[in-house]
């Protein structure tokens, strides 16, 4: 049976009425109790800082939890006012497609075309239909036609990410739950993720967990913000919220739009834009340089200007003379038992440097990263220089330990003493906000927190002069990131070499004084991050995107122009 | 890119395949002669080697463990032959030396009969075709369908998680990995792969039931593999060459 939720009789789309949801062996609720409603057609944004408890509120939606995933569930949860209860979650695939924070959790195994046709064959849709909608799909989501034979998990994680949005938009249901959709999509594939959102039906309600806000926060409705002990601490319309709670949302380690900062510096000099802004554009649209008062703008330059190079990385950060630390010369770089994949890469990176690695999904990062670090022999060329940690994407490849603690006294060399391992794993578990958490096993932690664990087992000695970071940010609140970009600074000071394999080109900017652009089968550009990002050319053909301080850079341009 | 030798092979419907596996399986169990067994190790190779373009290296490789399997039976024979009397009965009249060696070549032999026909079928079958088939024609359930379908596509996946883990391991010693994990690598590496199959059984169960797979629905089945000409006559050949060889080696 299936209804139509964006009808003026379905008066909630969705609805969670007390619900509070506590895992099995918890001492708290992961969620609630809280009170939520989707009204038809609604476009919501849910946000909160890691382990607030997001994906699990997701996952009660359909049933999933508990039915499928063991946990209490308390309250009345409905969909179109029916109880979720009454049906298996399968059953609500038709008015729910659910895409997954992990894409191993929308997808099955099986060949590209297969998993897009497979919600549609579970609904029985005849053949020929089935087959015209997924090629829509594919078109839409600009997947390669050659992709339609490959076996979804030997994609890239952006690549599987790309199919299982396919295979959630076919589904064409009246609400569409989507959990940190662009965690690991380079900049231009977020883009259309984005602008597909965008201009999805009117009457379709949306539920979306996402960090990376620019470029997504336009087309929300209304904006949900779960606090550190899973309720909800804010329910209304972004631009209020991000106006009105930054200081709360800062405290919290929740992710607020680049504009948000922007608008909180103009608005302390007496330049508030007349309405919250949520892009740079918006946020200085009243101080257009070709008719805006002289006195507005000269007040306003120094702040905008304060506010670019706070998004930058520091022009003394260069590090030109020191010696270096590993280096690539002449390489062929193949994933293990796979083909070549990037050819004659030359490539060093220095003693205290942060070098960014940029470039589109599937386009040889991680590989570049495993045979910069050593781990991965290069098919030709060389390689010199020390063994490199990672920081794999996936961080419970590396977890071999029962608990967290274990996880970081594994790290530690085996000559430290009981008395002082216990103080450095205490030590670094308050330091990467994991306190509490020590006797869970990793496996249980959120994303987010798996990232910090595995980032903290890496750094609890200095035993790596070079790190290479795979997605350092993916599954970071915005706390656990800056965090993290203080530390990775830190290491740099203590003279390591970071590599930071990014799809963020915020974070690229902000962190990595220089980068390479990695494309067409080898480097494309090796440069200072700030002049790359500024070439249009190189973006458009790695399929990258401009950092979101661009326009705020384009003003002051503008500015000095005039 | 597949030739079109490959294309021909791989667009055979997969029961179609079985079909012909199972009877040259059951015929290599039953046909206790050592010339029978070559000619349909032979024949697989032949097959293989020029419709499919499969290297003979690789075939070479894939008859390793089956004739370190068919060794066990010759050793057996060789040294236990009062226990395989049958077997040695039938076997004395093949030209191989003494009663209890030519059983006991028989029974190597036919292992790795038995391992090239399955390796046949492996090479030339898509799974995702195969559980397809399996579900349009045997009536297969498809819970039971997708399952086994997500355990044969975990083969390959627990190949690329082993990995990782290496590449982890082999950081945290300060080695590269080597090529080929070595005995301890690969038992330290089985309890954290059987977290993984575990875990990742969960993920695809849940990700199967999201997107409406449920019991007792009627549901659409695409890409399934056709029965077609070219079945006939690969079902036709097959027996008839197994008809052929059953004759010429007098059975």
């Amino acid at each position: 049976m299936t209804f139509d939720l964006s009808t003026p009789e379905a008066s909630s789309a969705a609805e969670w009425r007390g619900v509070d949801v506590r895992y099995p062996f918890a001492g708290r609720n992961a969620v609630g109790p809280l009170d939520l409603q989707l009204r038809p057609g609604e476009r919501v944004l849910l946000l909160g800082a890691s382990g607030s408890g997001k994906s699990t509120l997701l996952l009660t939606l359909t049933g999933l939890l508990p039915n499928s995933i063991p946990a209490e569930v308390g309250g009345e949860i409905t969909i179109g006012g029916i109880d979720v209860g009454s049906r298996e979650p399968a059953g609500w695939a038709p008015e729910v497609a659910q895409y997954f924070q992990d894409a191993d959790q929308t997808l099955c195994g099986m060949r590209v075309e297969d998993e897009i046709a497979f919600a549609l064959e579970n609904r029985a849709m005849p053949e020929a239909e089935i087959a015209a909608v997924i090629g829509d799909a594919m078109r839409e989501v600009r997947l390669p036609e050659s992709w339609r034979q490959r076996r979804s998990s030997s994609l890239s994680g952006g690549e599987r990410q790309l199919v299982a949005l396919a295979a959630t938009l076919v589904q064409d249901a009246g609400i569409f739950v989507a959990d940190e959709p662009t965690a690991h999509l380079a900049p231009e594939a977020a883009n259309r993720l984005h602008a597909l959102l965008a201009k999805a039906p009117a009457t379709q309600t949306m539920l979306i967990v996402d960090h990376r806000l620019d470029g997504l926060i336009e087309t929300i409705d209304r904006m949900v913000v779960l606090g550190a002990d899973g309720t909800i601490i804010a329910d209304g319309v972004p631009r209020t919220i991000f106006r009105d709670k930054r200081a709360v949302l800062a405290t919290l380690g929740i992710w607020r739009p680049a504009a948000a900062e922007l608008d909180g510096e103009l608005t302390r000099i007496g330049l508030a834009p007349p309405i919250a802004p949520l892009s740079i554009e918006e946020a200085l649209a009243h101080l257009d340089p070709s008719h805006a008062p002289q006195s507005a703008i000269a007040r306003a330059k120094p702040v905008v200007a304060a506010f670019v190079a706070a998004c930058a990385a520091p022009a003394d950060a260069a590090v030109t003379d020191a010696p270096v630390a590993a280096e690539l010369l002449d390489a062929a770089c193949a994933p293990f038992l796979g083909p070549v994949v990037l050819r004659n890469v030359d490539f060093r990176i220095r003693e205290g440097e942060t070098v960014g690695i940029l470039g589109a999904n599937g386009a040889g990062k991680s590989t570049l990263g495993l045979c910069l670090a050593g781990l991965l022999p290069v098919k030709s060329g060389k390689r010199q220089g020390a063994t490199g940690g990672v920081a794999f994407q996936r961080s419970e490849n590396q977890f071999v330990g029962g608990t967290v603690s274990d996880e970081l006294r594994a790290a530690l060399p085996p000559r430290i003493g009981d008395a002082e391992q216990a103080r450095l794993v205490a030590e670094t578990l308050e330091k990467w906000g994991l306190g509490g958490l020590g006797r869970q096993h990793p496996f249980e932690l959120s994303q987010g927190q798996k990232r910090r664990l595995a980032l903290a087992t890496l750094t609890i000695t200095d035993r790596w002069p070079l790190l290479v970071l795979d997605e350092p940010m993916a599954g970071l609140d915005a706390a656990g990131a800056a965090a993290l970009t203080a530390q990775i600074a830190g290491l740099c000071r203590q003279g390591r070499a970071v590599a930071v394999i990014t799809h963020d080109m915020d974070l690229a900017l902000r962190l990595c004084p220089r980068s390479i652009v990695v494309g067409e089968g080898r480097i494309l550009a090796d440069g200072p991050t700030g002049e790359l990002l500024r070439d249009a050319d190189l973006l458009r053909r790695a399929d990258l995107a401009e950092p979101s301080s661009a326009a705020a850079r384009r003003w002051l341009d503008r500015v000095a122009a005039c | 890119m597949a030739g079109p030798g490959r294309r021909v092979l791989n667009a055979l419907n997969p029961l179609s395949k079985l079909a012909v596996c199972a009877i040259w399986l059951a015929a290599s169990v039953l046909i206790f002669d050592a010339w029978f067994q070559i000619a349909a190790i032979l024949l697989v190779w032949l097959v293989l080697i020029v419709f499919q373009r499969t290297s003979p290296l690789v075939l070479l490789a894939l008859m390793v463990p089956f004739c370190l399997f068919g060794l066990g039976f010759l050793t057996t024979s060789v040294l236990f032959r009062q226990e395989s009397d049958f077997a040695v009965q039938v076997a004395s009249e093949t030209p191989f030396g003494s009663r209890a060696f030519s059983a006991g070549v028989n029974l190597f032999l036919r292992a790795i009969a038995c391992g090239m026909i399955s390796t046949f079928f492996a090479l030339t079958t898509d799974p995702g075709a195969f559980v397809r088939a399996l579900m349009a024609y045997a009536k297969l359930p498809p819970r039971i369908g997708y399952s086994l379908f997500a355990v044969m596509q975990l083969v390959p996946d627990l190949a690329a998680e082993a990995q990782q883990m290496r590449f982890a391991r082999a950081m945290k010693s300060g080695r590269a990995p080597r090529r080929i994990p070595g005995p301890f690598e690969a038992v330290s590496l089985v309890i954290p792969l059987l977290a993984f199959g575990i875990r990742r059984a969960g993920r695809t169960a849940i990700a199967m039931e999201a997107r409406g797979l449920a019991t007792g629905t009627p549901r659409t089945l695409t890409n399934v593999p056709k029965f077609s000409v070219r079945d006939a006559a690969f079902v036709a050949i097959a027996l008839a060459i197994l008809g052929s060889l059953t004759v010429a080696t007098g059975r």
